[in-house]
């Protein structure tokens, strides 16, 4: 249902009910709301707001890495089990103003760290077209909410891929726009420099809509940019013809799913029918098997400093200690996972005086490397596209295991990190299903070519017809 | 053997301004805790830093005034460290790109002039303030997040008395700069002194120890000079100097051990993510530089100039709002000398650091200028005129004081002259010394005339009168 | 100790003050190892004279917030979350100093 349909058929209260009530059915199964809100001071509130407001009376979702003043917010971690937020992120303050009420905070990986939601506090969310299988991560709340129909949008954050691969095994419109395009203040960091606040939709031109109305300079976030915001839901029309459309073959190869490449190879045949230009092009190979280790150095080198500020003193869960260096480290051990202790450590450790050069600043340099090549690439074509991932959503449990080594894994599961290192935008939209399941594909543009990257993505979903999908959920 | 001392030293100086580093918290001082603090100065989950305008501005002024090299590309970094009072787990400062590099000082010592270099000035933030009570330990995040500049002098300092003078030299300077208001003792400047001792005519560096937490400029010379004494002892001993952060104690006039340093911490420094580099505009900064404020040296130039001692000139600049009233009071008055013994004697007698400071005292200027012309007149003498300053003080006009006082200019020569004429009727021998070149016999005759006249004489005519007839009464 | 030894592991982890069960820290020390192979995708790529990419976009910007105090929390609301508090300061356990 499209935030303009919804709109159209009830009223405010009607609406966030249903939401509500929709939420808490299929928590059993899905297990993707962390905290629910009362939303009646937001409702009362609608009386300030002009009725044509975007969001006026829409219900959606939060992740459980912003902040709402007042409301309850965990990052999905033990360490934040009692944290009540005292401020509003920028981005809950202009959903507010845009009419949107918050109906809760969506289930995530502990502070956006994974790709699985695995490592969220209250358990693993389960994909609403087979429970047995992972929403994905590290945004896989928010993704589940909006594919079951429960809400038209919800926030999303995106350091890897954790917007745009959660939507491709969910069916859904993923859309993580420019670095800067849209404030972090208020949203809970995992790596400063990599991560990006997006949406959930079921379609393109709610996507566009919901960037209209989180875009912008914040002068709270120094990384915001002050370009002007575009009307990026009037300048969709969808028309491919002349389009520069790039395949990334370094993806396409390295994926062995044959439903995936025949897919794939389908739509690409569709898109040259529509007049698009289509060319192929490869990226440097050495690089993009760089980019995991590249990737996973930055983000968990930022991400141990990030979380300094977790230490008990002035908020979360707290076990005392006889002093306050104990205090600190039993509060942190009960606090955070394994998982993310681990990935403290290796950060920490990429950081020390005599690794920096080597680990951390090689990794910066890396990355230069690779935003250049895409750069390049991407001087001649409005898009490059390729598969959201190499198949559909894994299983939570029993899953093969997979080769950390092998190019599948480090190019086609994780080359959606480009987005992250150059901060160009990039979305995922539904490609197709393979045994009811959906697959993604992923489109990324220049940097602070929005616009022109949902019209194209727009185009797509015109073409494909997959657009407001609503899985059925076995409750 | 004797030895030669090295020293270093860094200051770390709040800035005077309205909101916070990184927030737009205010800067208070004195506030009840933690009412001036927002979710930034906390450290709360998904806080950013927005970097305050008149920090820079005041960074930049600091800079020009030391010679340092400014960077204009202006980036930060993050410091790692957990500590209670660090809300964020991580400092944000300039580890590897500071703002200012490479400028001097020069300082006056027994030798001469010399110059002290200055390595570098970077701007960073404040941590919280703790209490350490007897079960427990308070912390107040007011001054979290406040402004700060770091100043980090390079190892040219060789006494006790260089030391004072240099930090003295640097706070004046910032004060005059109006970036700080530099009070040692409320901490908003703070100084860490590393001190080593070598063997004269070696060229290696000793181990050093850490002064911290010194509250006045006069205890700097005093702690730097008992820990050259300790570590003289200990070496003169064969014993080792212990690396070792110290502080000095005021009772017990010795700087004693806080904590032994072992290793170096790795902070893991690394760029702050948060702040991308910012470009300040050179057209900014050379205004920041056109709009300089006199500096302390320039204005011991003019007061010299002026006519003004060294010494007197000296002791107006050490404290700018003295300095700042003789400025004011300058272009009312006859006498640069008289205004500059009154602001240096019974103005900073009368008036309170702070009332000269905020300009909240009752005296009226112009007042006080037509006493101290009057004055320099001698139409009153000046122990009237002491009299007077009594009731300006409070507020009161020159002209209704000398009313009310009844305070009456004797200048009629012909009133004079009888009183001339008896004093010097009753004083035979000064008319004698007098002439035999005692200086001492015609004030003692004035001061007989002024206590006849109650005071009232104009003591510049009577002093010629008293000449004029003595010159009569020559002995034969 | 040895490098990448669990027992390394767990000093590091108490520099961040945090603890690593056994398990725990030879499971990093394992995951270590495939770490390093990854690594060596990254040491054979030539990064002679390239800068570190610190941010997203190269551009300075010039952006300074103007100096006026804007944003305060009460007491109550910068308190509420505190694990203990008194007279409105935050209360740690004693710190010797
Ligand atoms: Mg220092
Ligand atoms: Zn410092």
């Amino acid at each position: 249902m499209t935030l303009h349909t919804l709109k159209a058929m009830f009223d405010p209260a009607t609406r966030v009910d249903h939401a509500i009530q929709a939420a808490h059915a299929f928590q059993p199964a899905l297990n993707a709301m962390v905290s629910f809100i009362d939303p009646q001071d937001q409702l009362e509130a609608l009386t300030h707001i002009d009725p044509s407001a975007p969001f006026y009376g829409i219900p959606v979702a939060l992740k459980d890495l912003v902040n709402m003043k007042d409301t309850r917010t965990t990052g999905s971690s033990k360490i934040l089990d009692n944290y009540i937020s005292p401020y509003d992120a920028t981005i809950t303050r202009k959903l507010r103003e845009a009419g949107a009420i918050i109906i809760g905070k969506a289930s995530c990986d502990t502070f956006g760290m994974g790709g699985t939601n695995k490592t969220a506090a209250t358990g693993p969310v389960h994909n609403p077209y087979d429970l047995s299988r992972m929403s994905g991560g590290s945004s896989g709340g928010s993704a589940a909410l909006v594919a079951a129909g429960v809400v038209p949008m919800a926030i999303g954050t995106d350091t890897g891929d954790s917007i745009r691969k959660p939507a491709a095994f969910t069916g859904i419109v993923g859309l993580k726009p420019t670095y800067g395009r849209i404030s972090r203040y208020g949203v809970i960091p995992y790596a400063s420099s990599l991560d990006h606040v997006g949406c959930f939709t079921r379609n393109v031109t709610d996507a566009a809509a919901t960037l209209k109305v989180l875009a912008g300079r914040d002068d709270k976030d120094m990384t915001s940019s002050t370009l002007p915001v575009e009307d990026y839901p009037a300048l969709l029309k969808g028309d491919l013809k002349g389009k520069r459309i790039g395949i990334l073959t370094n993806v396409i190869d390295s994926i062995s799913n044959p439903t995936v490449r025949t897919q794939f190879e389908a739509l690409v045949e569709q898109l040259s029918a529509q007049g698009a230009l289509v060319t192929r092009v490869t990226l440097n190979d050495a690089l993009m098997k760089a980019l995991l280790p590249t990737y996973y150095i930055i983000a968990n080198a930022e991400a141990t400093a990030n979380h300094a500020n977790l230490d008990s003193l002035r908020f979360g869960v707290q076990v005392p200690g006889a002093d306050n260096e104990e205090t600190m480290r039993l509060s942190r051990t009960a606090g955070f996972g394994p998982l993310l202790r681990k990935r403290f450590v290796i950060g920490s450790y990429a950081l020390f005086v005599e690794n920096q050069e080597r680990l951390f600043r090689k990794a910066q340099r890396v990355r230069r490397l690779v935003v250049e090549d895409l750069k390049a690439a991407l001087s001649q074509l409005d898009v490059i596209i390729a598969p959201a991932s190499g198949g559909v959503a894994p299983l939570l449990e029993g899953g093969p295991k997979t080769d950390e080594l092998s190019g599948e894994y480090l190019i086609a599961e994780n080359y959606m990190v480009m987005g992250n290192f150059s901060g160009y935008p990039s979305i995922t939209i539904p490609m197709g299903f393979e045994n009811g399941l959906p697959l993604g594909i992923n489109l990324t543009a220049k940097a602070f070519d929005d616009a022109n990257l949902l019209d194209i993505a727009y185009g797509i979903e015109t073409l494909t017809g997959l657009k407001n999908l609503v899985a059925k959920v076995n409750a | 053997m004797t030895y030669e001392t090295i020293i270093g030293i860094e200051i770390h100086c709040e800035l005077k301004t309205r909101s916070k580093m990184f927030s737009g918290a205010p800067v208070t001082y004195g506030a009840a805790p933690n009412t001036a603090v927002n979710e930034i100065d906390l450290g709360h989950p998904g806080v950013l830093p927005s970097l305050n305008k008149t920090a820079v501005e005041k960074a930049l002024q600091a800079c020009m005034a030391l010679n340092l090299t400014i960077d204009p590309l202006v980036r930060f970094d993050r410091k790692n460290y957990f500590y209670a009072d660090l809300p964020k787990g991580f400092q944000i400062t300039q580890q590897f790109y500071p703002i200012g590099k490479d400028g001097w000082l020069d300082i006056e010592t027994d030798q001469g002039s010399r110059r002290i270099r200055i390595n570098r000035l970077h701007m960073e933030e404040d941590t919280a303030k703790q209490y350490h009570l007897e079960d427990a330990s308070w912390i107040d995040f007011n001054r979290a997040g406040v402004p700060l500049v770091e100043i980090v002098s390079e190892a040219d300092l060789r006494s006790a008395q260089e030391a004072m003078a240099y930090v003295d030299k640097l706070r004046n300077i910032l004060v005059y700069l109006d970036v700080t208001d530099g009070k040692m003792e409320e901490g908003s400047l703070r100084c860490d002194i590393n001190i080593s001792l070598r063997p004269e005519g070696t060229s290696t560096f000793g181990t050093k120890t850490e002064i911290k937490n010194i509250n006045s400029i006069s205890n700097i010379e005093k702690a730097v000079a008992s820990e050259i004494a300790r570590q003289t002892a200990l070496l003169e001993a064969g014993e080792a100097v212990e690396q070792a952060t110290r502080r000095y104690d005021d009772v017990a006039k010795t700087t004693v051990m806080m904590r032994k340093k072992e290793g170096s911490v790795d902070y893991k420094y690394f760029p702050e993510p948060n702040i991308p580099p910012i470009r300040l505009p050179q057209a900014w900064i050379e205004s920041i530089r056109s709009k300089l404020p006199e500096l302390p040296d320039a204005r011991h130039a003019r007061y010299k100039g002026l006519g003004l001692s060294d010494y007197d000139a000296g002791q107006l600049i050490q404290n700018k709002a003295i300095s700042d009233f003789f400025d004011q009071l300058l272009p009312l008055v006859k006498s640069v000398k008289l205004a500059a013994n009154w602001c240096l004697g019974d103005i900073l007698a009368n008036l309170s650091q702070d009332q000269l400071t905020h300009r909240t005292y009752a005296l009226c200027l112009s007042e006080l200028a037509a006493m101290i012309n009057a004055l320099a007149d001698q139409t009153i003498s000046s122990k009237q005129a002491k009299e007077i300053f009594g009731h300006l003080v409070e507020g009161k006009g020159y002209a209704e004081t000398v009313k009310a006082l009844n305070i009456v200019q004797v200048s009629d020569t012909s009133v004079l002259a009888a009183l001339v004429e008896e004093v010097l009727n009753e004083n035979p021998q000064s008319i004698v010394d007098y002439h035999a070149g005692k200086d001492r016999a015609l004030g003692f005759l004035v001061g007989q005339l002024m206590k006849k006249s109650k005071g009232q004489a104009n003591p510049a005519l009577s002093s010629e009168l008293l000449k004029a007839q003595l010159a009569t009464r020559k002995p034969q | 100790m040895d490098k990448h030894s669990p027992q390394y592991f767990k000093h590091l982890a108490l520099q961040l003050r945090f603890e690593l069960s056994d398990a725990e820290a030879q499971d990093i020390a394992n995951e270590f190892g495939v770490l390093i192979d990854q690594l060596q995708l990254l040491e054979a790529i030539d990064t002679e004279q390239v800068e570190p990419m610190v941010y997203p976009f190269d551009e300075p910007t010039s952006f300074l917030r103007e100096d006026e105090p804007n944003q305060v929390l009460t007491p109550q609301e910068a308190l509420k979350n505190a694990p203990a508090q008194l007279n409105g300061f935050f209360v740690t356990k004693k710190v010797v100093v």
